[in-house]
């Protein structure tokens, strides 16, 4: 069964044709959801707004109230990036309870897989802030309700931009782990190997940075090489994706070389960290070819419904394998400093 | 108070931001400190798809030597990420600056609320001190550290 909570965001916060964040990525989404041909094994929610106390687990007040301000003022520009206007505060409001209700419906079934098809996207906002087009960081509202539940959640997010605001908001939580495969250098800046996590949740924030070119066998591996001992570890009990598939080869934001087969296998390893059946949610997050939008959505969906659907072949060859040793060398080399330091704060004490 | 060695200015190519360029150039001159002129890479301007003027190093770099730099007192930076972060990073090791320079509104930017201004942010959130350089430049921008005035 697939749960589809939403779509949010096809006829609301529009800054133009311009604007590769546009209206039109969710028409491309849907039409990949419709190329699986599900009939009856679909389930649409509608997306309500996310109450005020769910958004306040990871926004501060302040920051809430000057972002409907601002929109209900008629809004504009926050960075050269990103915009909110006068139906953004809705639209992202129900952006980031989209989430929720899917949860909701998983926990009812106990059974099936969700995606949350909603613009506009929410991995770079952080606690303080929109930016990156993000507004409110959608998969993080969903994460921080889970562990306000006393839930572990894994948060896997193959977006080709490092979700910064992701990262800030659980930094220092031990009941989320972060992972990040991400192109390297590229917006927004962060997302080094050696950012592991504060001093509650070290080696919690898993940062795997790839070059540009990386196909998907290396984004495969760095995630089995890197990350699964750390997962297997933390023993999740949610796995929430930041499914961005602005990693394609066609997407005019980056340059990393995946095909939408890759996103079906990434998807496949994605599920293989969930406890079980029932466990699992997508969170549209980037993605700007319109083509590569809904082919990469279909597959990636009909690989964990085991529907057959037309895919690109996956990819391999290219760079980044000596990025995957760097990555791990740098966690390892950041944790033995914390813990040195820690040592010696000890020490002194 | 610590003496300033080194000082960050944000360029996005807007007037306000070629006028805060002038003006931290100026003081580098007068207090004999580096200067960084940094530019932030955003999701857009990577693609090609800035909506704004667009920042060049070589303007950049021109308007802090018409001010009276030397070259080897000007460095050009560009930093991914939005021009709050970019800045804010400028501040930590290994930039370690002493002092941020800001034009008061940036390229398509609000003024006058919190959001959607970098220079308001910024003195909000920076640990050093931030100097925002308002439309036009400050009214006594030519006093400031010119070279041929003597103390
Ligand atoms: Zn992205």
């Amino acid at each position: 069964m697939l749960i589809v909570a939403g779509p949010v965001g096809a006829h609301s916060h529009d800054g133009g044709q311009n604007h590769p964040e546009q209206q039109g990525r969710i028409f491309s989404v849907m039409d990949g959801v419709r190329d699986l041909d599900l009939d009856d094994e679909i389930r649409y929610l509608t997306a309500h707004p996310a109450p005020l106390e769910d958004l306040s687990r990871v926004h501060a007040t302040k920051y809430l109230n000057e972002l409907e301000s601002f929109c209900r003022q008629g809004g504009g520009n926050l960075d050269p990036d990103t915009f909110a206007l006068s139906d953004s505060w809705d639209a992202a409001c129900r952006a980031a309870g989209a989430g929720l209700e899917a949860i909701a419906e998983l926990e009812r079934l106990g059974d099936g897989v969700a995606f949350v098809p909603v613009r506009p996207p929410g991995h770079h906002a952080g606690a303080e802030r929109g930016m990156g087009f993000c507004l409110l960081n959608n998969v993080a509202v969903s994460a921080a309700a889970l562990t306000a539940r006393g839930q572990r959640v894994l948060i896997v997010d193959w977006d080709v931009h490092h979700g910064n605001g992701t990262q800030a908001i659980f930094w220092d939580d031990p009941d989320v782990l972060y992972i990040s495969t991400h192109q390297w250098p590229l917006f927004p800046g962060t997302g080094r190997a050696d950012e592991i996590g504060g001093p509650n949740a070290i080696g919690l924030t898993v940062n795997i940075p790839l070059p540009p070119g990386t196909t998907g066998d290396i984004v495969r591996m760095a995630l089995e090489v890197v990350a699964q001992p750390t997962i297997d570890q933390f023993n999740p009990d949610w796995v929430l994706v930041s499914c961005g598939f602005d990693g394609h080869r066609d997407d005019p934001l980056g340059e990393l070389a995946l095909s939408s087969g890759d996103f079906a296998q990434l998807a496949q390893l994605a599920s293989s960290f969930a406890p079980r059946s029932g466990r699992l949610v997508l969170f549209l997050e980037g993605g700007y070819s319109a083509t590569a939008l809904r082919s990469s959505v279909a597959t990636t969906l009909g690989a964990l419904l085991e529907v057959p659907v037309e895919q690109e072949a996956t990819t391999f060859g290219g760079p980044g394998s000596e990025a995957i040793e760097a990555a791990r060398r740098g966690r390892v080399q950041a944790m033995d400093a914390l813990r040195m330091k820690s040592h010696l704060a000890g020490g002194q004490g | 108070m610590t003496p300033i060695k080194t000082i960050a200015v944000g360029f996005d190519g807007s007037m306000n931001s070629q006028a805060a360029v002038t003006w931290a150039s100026h003081l580098a001159s007068a207090l004999g400190a580096h200067l960084k002129v940094v530019h932030a890479v955003g999701l857009l301007e990577h693609a090609g798809q800035s909506r704004h003027t667009a920042a060049r190093s070589e303007d950049g770099r021109a308007l802090a030597l018409a001010a009276g730099l030397l070259s080897s007192q000007v460095e050009w930076l560009a930093v991914d990420g939005d021009p709050l972060s970019a800045l804010l990073r400028m501040t930590e090791a290994p930039h370690s600056v002493d002092l941020l320079v800001v034009g008061s509104r940036g390229a398509g930017q609000h003024s006058g609320t919190l959001l959607g201004s970098t220079s308001l942010e910024l003195v909000e959130h920076s640990g050093v001190a931030v100097a925002v350089i308002p439309q036009g430049g400050p009214r006594d921008d030519s006093e400031l550290g010119a070279p041929s005035r003597s103390e």
